[in-house]
């Protein structure tokens, strides 16, 4: 009896401490720390200018929002800079906040807050695994498997080549196509570990598969088939008074 | 009666031992005491020592004349009990009772050749290294040319 | 509005605008609620908290601020109020109409305990080493309305501490995110260096980038912040609150005057913080005013010297050296006596000193700073005075800036004008040097001729000054110093005049303003000191008497060989080393003194500390001189001086009262006459960066911490980084 109890406290404060390690990717990994460190692929002095198609983009930007609110255009210009670039180094925060007239610290306020704004280098691709429960029912771990496996890498690293940079992400809102991942900016969903092995060889090979589900379906319908609505539309008229 | 004649012979004592009126009240001066007894010797720099154990109790029976002038310094009125020397001052203190004139001491590397006054209170004093840290850092004029 | 920070646009409405001087509403339209059941009348508008701090009634908070705008992010201040399903943030929602706030109900009260409980879930226990203990509004408000433990038993966050500059230490581990420091530096400092990074439990304040904190003002985020996450570098570990003595005094490091509260603990200045003084400084004060007390603590005179055969200062007795004194002002006559008095002098000593040399039938009486003595002069008061006002910054609309660095040179006059460029759309030119203002301004041109542009309407900055309500003409006293300091003095009192005539404001409003440096050049004016030591160099004296004067106007070589200088001063600086007799006297911090301030506002100093050493009180200095020199002044306590003072200009002993002179007019017309030609040469202040900001005086050029925020500037903060103890 003396001894359960002792077990059972000591079972639970390791508990505690392992649920101490394991932490979501936005607090673990993706978000990184909320401070700015000079490396040298990462420092005021990285080379970062837009190009003049994304200047025009930016002005187009702007125009949408009323003079003297440039900084309500921080979010999109703060995207352009990223899907220019890859990911957001200081110096592309640095741009916009010039661009945009307002102080960079302004700028760096908002690209930490998101995690959607990268500002570690990642690969050409950025594959984001969904775990959260339901995808994790629908065997999602296979598919972490079958990327660390194929990839040769662990959640948070980039493969030698710079091509592929995998992280595990809480839920992306597909839970109805699980399981799924987000590369860069497709869902390729309702995956099994072959699909996930194919869509990484054809990404190799430079070709950008399709995205959407890969099990056939359309998109979010259910699985088995419809359930309802299978029978064809009744033309007009249908249940309407006999003397209309 | 024996008693008051005692007292009559100690003081014309006193007053002979010292050298008269002038050097009786030298000594009451210098010393505040006039006491008389024998003298067991006579240190370097000239300070006198005397015993006399019958007429005094222990504690009282040795004491020491001081020389009126000791490295370089005049000690007619200012006198100290820094200036009995390292030898006379086991003797006088009753440490022993052999005096450094029939017992002279063993030679040591730390005894002093010349002995050296006391310096607290004076310029010369040793003062420690001091932790606490100035509250007024005064400005020193820079050296004139 | 555009020019406000994001954060608070949208609640800007909300906050108190104590800038914008609402014409209070008619009463109609006041709204009725009720703190407890006790009804007050407030404006449309008011948030709860102010409407219960109108009864007296103090809502707990951590992130809210008066002079800062609403964040309503600390959730300390949730109240309930009646038939209001869930508590409020008291310091953001706007009351309606027979609300009754509830501040001390069980729902209010449970939500301060939790909202408490969070907080502290997160915060260090480490307040036997913290230097907030003891004025940390997290320990008080815990005590008062928190709970006596905690539920959270997980490990606590610890962020990382930043390096943002010699002057504020932080330790972020200790921050609860109130952003009240962000919202300090974005909207009053107007350097937008400081942000929260990251999100959630993440969340911390920082520069996200290595970076200072860089601002004349940063001093003031150590009293704004709630907790002890942002302290004092110098001041760290030094002392606690409740063992140092609080003296009300006046800060001489520059000439608005901010009123501060100098901390003391053994007889040592343990530290110096601001003064609630609305019409001059608010509640902020520069980080001059603020760091520079270490200075009063090095290169000190102690004690009298005077310079033996071998031309060296030796240290003397105070008999020997006014004997000195007095033996020499006797042996020379009229003229041969002259005095320069510095910057940091004090009215009681400048009356005594003058009195003085009258009586030894001398009038050569300089100060060190120029003002130009053409036309009017120094004769109508004024001529030299910021007529407006600090606080009437508020209510110009367009303010035109001559040949000044507000910034730099009165910081927190540069405070208000960017507080009334925040809030009251002001509108502001500069004739100058371009510098970094903390705000957006008209570069008109570094010229001279600007001015004369202007003056004949022929400069585009004429049309907005013409169109002003209420313009405002600030010409800094380092324009005026000049070689044709009359000629710009003259052209700026024209401009100003002509300025008033267009716009068509009322009588009181003053438009002519001049903007001193040093904290005791108005009270000598007063006093009828004359402006330059020009007279002294073209007639050199016997004796010479300096007062406190380090700013190296006269040297040795503008004075015949045989002549004896004395320094009297509490600085061996630039004045003693000069001297042949050196007499201690004290500072700001050590005497009971008047001083008067650039806009002619007399305030007094009061003994914090006493003197170092031999070191005296400077007029009783003078009064001991006059005694030996046999021509004894008739006052023996400073009451008697300041009766004396009362006499020469009355102005001096009304304290806190500003005087107003109004004779722009006459000066103008005077000014007039001024043959003197505007020189080509561009007007540039001396002080541009935040480099001359810190060592102008002989204080804190003998403060380390100034040497290290200097040293900072250039070489980076990391030049200056201590190994931290905690």
């Amino acid at each position: 009896m003396f001894l359960s109890s002792a077990i059972r406290s000591a079972v639970s404060q390791t508990a505690r401490q392992v649920r101490g390690l394991h932490r979501s990717a936005a607090r673990a990994g993706a978000g990184g720390i909320f401070v700015h460190r000079d490396t040298p692929d990462n420092n005021p002095d990285t080379p970062f200018e837009f190009t003049e198609e994304n200047n025009k983009r930016i002005e187009a930007i702007i125009s949408m929002y009323p003079v003297g609110h440039k900084q309500a255009a921080t979010i999109p210009v703060l995207d352009l800079a990223q899907r220019q670039h890859g990911w957001l180094p200081i110096s592309a925060m640095n741009k916009v906040a010039e661009v945009l007239g307002v102080a960079p610290m302004r700028v760096y306020e908002v690209a930490t807050f998101y995690t959607m704004f990268l500002r570690q280098p990642v690969g050409k691709y950025f594959i984001q695994i969904c775990t959260t429960t339901p995808c994790m029912l629908c065997n999602s771990d296979s598919i972490l498997q079958a990327l660390k496996s194929k990839l040769g890498i662990k959640v948070g690293e980039t493969t030698a080549d710079k091509m592929f940079t995998l992280i595990e992400v809480e839920c992306l809102g597909a839970c109805v196509n699980a399981p799924m991942v987000q590369i860069n900016d497709n869902y390729y969903e309702d995956l099994t570990a072959e699909d996930m092995d194919h869509i990484i060889d054809e990404l190799k090979a430079g070709r950008v598969p399709p995205p959407g589900p890969r099990n056939g379906r359309f998109s979010c319908e259910p699985a088995g088939g419809l359930t309802s609505l299978i029978e064809p539309p009744p033309g007009p008229g249908v249940g309407v008074r006999a003397d209309l | 009666m024996a008693e008051y004649v005692n007292i009559v012979r100690r003081a014309l004592g006193q007053l002979g031992g010292h050298g008269g009126v002038r050097g009786f009240l030298v000594q009451l001066f210098r010393a505040n005491d006039v006491k008389t007894g024998a003298l067991i010797g006579v240190d370097k720099y000239g300070n006198k020592y005397y015993e006399d154990s019958k007429n005094y109790f222990f504690g009282r029976h040795r004491w020491v004349l001081y020389t009126t002038q000791m490295n370089g310094k005049n000690t007619m009125w200012e006198v100290d009990g820094s200036m009995v020397p390292a030898e006379w001052h086991r003797w006088l203190h009753c440490m022993t009772d052999d005096p450094p004139t029939t017992h002279p001491p063993v030679p040591r590397k730390f005894l002093a050749e010349t002995h050296q006054f006391n310096v607290s209170g004076t310029a010369q004093q040793y003062v420690p290294f001091s932790t606490t840290t100035k509250k007024i850092h005064e400005w020193v004029p820079p050296k004139a040319q | 509005m555009l020019r406000f920070p994001a954060v608070g646009r949208a609640l800007a409405g909300l906050a108190p605008s104590h800038s914008a001087r609402v014409q209070s509403r008619a009463a109609s339209n006041m709204v009725e609620v009720f703190v407890d059941g006790k009804p007050v009348e407030v404006e449309p508008g008011t948030t709860v908290l102010q409407a219960c701090e109108k009864v007296g009634m103090q809502i707990p908070r951590f992130c809210y601020h008066e002079r800062l705008s609403v964040a309503g992010n600390c959730r300390m201040c949730l109240v309930e109020i009646e038939k209001v399903p869930k508590p409020v943030a008291a310091c953001a929602m706007p009351v309606m109409k027979g609300w009754n706030i509830l501040t001390n109900s069980e729902k209010t009260r449970k939500a301060r305990e939790g909202v408490m409980e969070f907080l502290l879930a997160n915060h260090p226990l480490d307040c036997p080493i913290c230097d907030q203990g003891g004025e940390c509004d997290l320990q008080d408000q815990s005590m008062q309305f928190g709970s006596d433990r905690s539920r959270f038993s997980e490990s606590k966050r610890a962020v990382e501490d930043k390096n943002i500059g010699p002057l504020i230490k932080t330790i972020m581990t200790r921050c609860i995110q109130c952003t009240r420091c962000v919202r300090f530096a974005s909207e009053i400092a107007g350097v937008e260096d400081l942000g929260t990074t990251g999100r959630g439990n993440n969340l911390q304040i920082g520069t996200y980038v290595e970076k200072m904190f860089m601002s004349e003002l940063s001093g003031n985020v150590i009293d704004i912040c709630p907790v002890g996450a942002l302290t004092s570098k110098p001041y760290a570990f030094t002392a606690r609150p409740w063992e140092t003595r609080k003296t009300e005094s006046i800060d001489v490091l520059d000439a608005v005057g901010s009123n501060i509260v100098v901390s003391t603990r053994g007889g040592e200045v343990m530290r110096v913080m601001p003064r609630l003084n609305e019409d001059v400084n608010e509640e902020w004060i520069s980080d001059k005013t603020r760091f520079a007390y270490d200075g009063l603590k090095r290169q000190r005179l102690t004690q009298p010297m005077v310079k033996d055969a071998s031309g060296q200062l030796t240290a003397t007795s105070w008999e020997d050296a006014l004997t000195r004194v007095a033996g020499a002002l006797q042996g020379a006559q009229g003229s041969e006596v002259a005095a320069i008095v510095g910057g940091m002098v004090d009215a009681e000593s400048l009356v005594a000193l003058k009195d003085l040399l009258n009586r030894l039938n001398s009038d050569s009486l300089c100060t060190e700073e120029l003002f130009p003595m053409d036309g009017a002069g120094t004769d109508l008061r004024s001529n030299y005075l910021l007529n407006t006002r600090i606080a009437g910054i508020e209510d110009c609309d367009v303010l035109l800036l001559v040949g000044t660095n507000p910034r730099y040179e009165a910081p927190l006059f540069n405070a208000r004008i960017r507080k009334s460029w925040l809030h009251n759309e002001l509108h502001v030119g500069l004739v100058g040097r371009q510098v970094d203002l903390s705000y957006t301004y008209d570069h008109l041109g570094e010229e001279t001729s600007v001015l004369q542009e202007l003056a004949s309407g022929t400069h585009p900055f004429w049309e907005v000054l013409s169109t002003a309500k209420r313009p405002v003409v600030v010409v800094g006293s380092s324009a005026l110093q000049r070689p044709d300091g009359g000629a710009i003095l003259a052209a700026v009192s024209a401009l100003a005049q002509k300025a008033r005539s267009s716009s068509g404001v009322e009588e009181g409003w003053k438009v002519l303003n001049v903007l001193h440096r040093v904290a005791s050049q108005v009270a000598a004016l007063d006093l009828g000191y004359k402006a330059g030591v020009e007279a002294i160099r073209s007639n050199p004296p016997k004796v010479l008497y300096l007062l406190g004067a380090d700013a190296g106007c006269i040297t040795r070589a503008d004075l015949p060989k045989d002549s004896l200088i004395i320094y009297q001063g509490h600085h061996g600086d630039v004045g003693a080393p000069m001297a042949d007799i050196v007499l201690p006297g004290a500072a700001y911090t050590e005497k009971n003194a008047t001083y008067v301030n650039t806009e002619g506002r007399s305030q007094q100093t009061r003994v914090a500390v006493t003197a170092p050493g031999a070191a005296r009180e400077d007029w009783q200095v003078i009064r001991a001189v006059s005694e030996l020199a046999g021509v004894m002044l008739p006052y023996d306590t400073v009451d008697e001086v300041r009766s004396r003072l009362a006499q020469v200009s009355p102005n001096l002993t009304r304290y806190d009262d500003v005087e107003g002179a109004n004779y722009f007019k006459q000066a103008n017309e005077l000014a007039a006459a001024v043959n003197q030609t505007l020189l080509a040469t561009p007007l540039i202040p001396p002080q541009l960066t935040a480099k001359d900001f810190y060592m102008t005086d002989s204080i804190s050029r003998s403060s380390q911490t100034m040497a290290k925020c200097v040293k900072a500037i250039t070489e980076g903060a990391a030049a200056v980084d201590e190994p931290s103890i905690c």
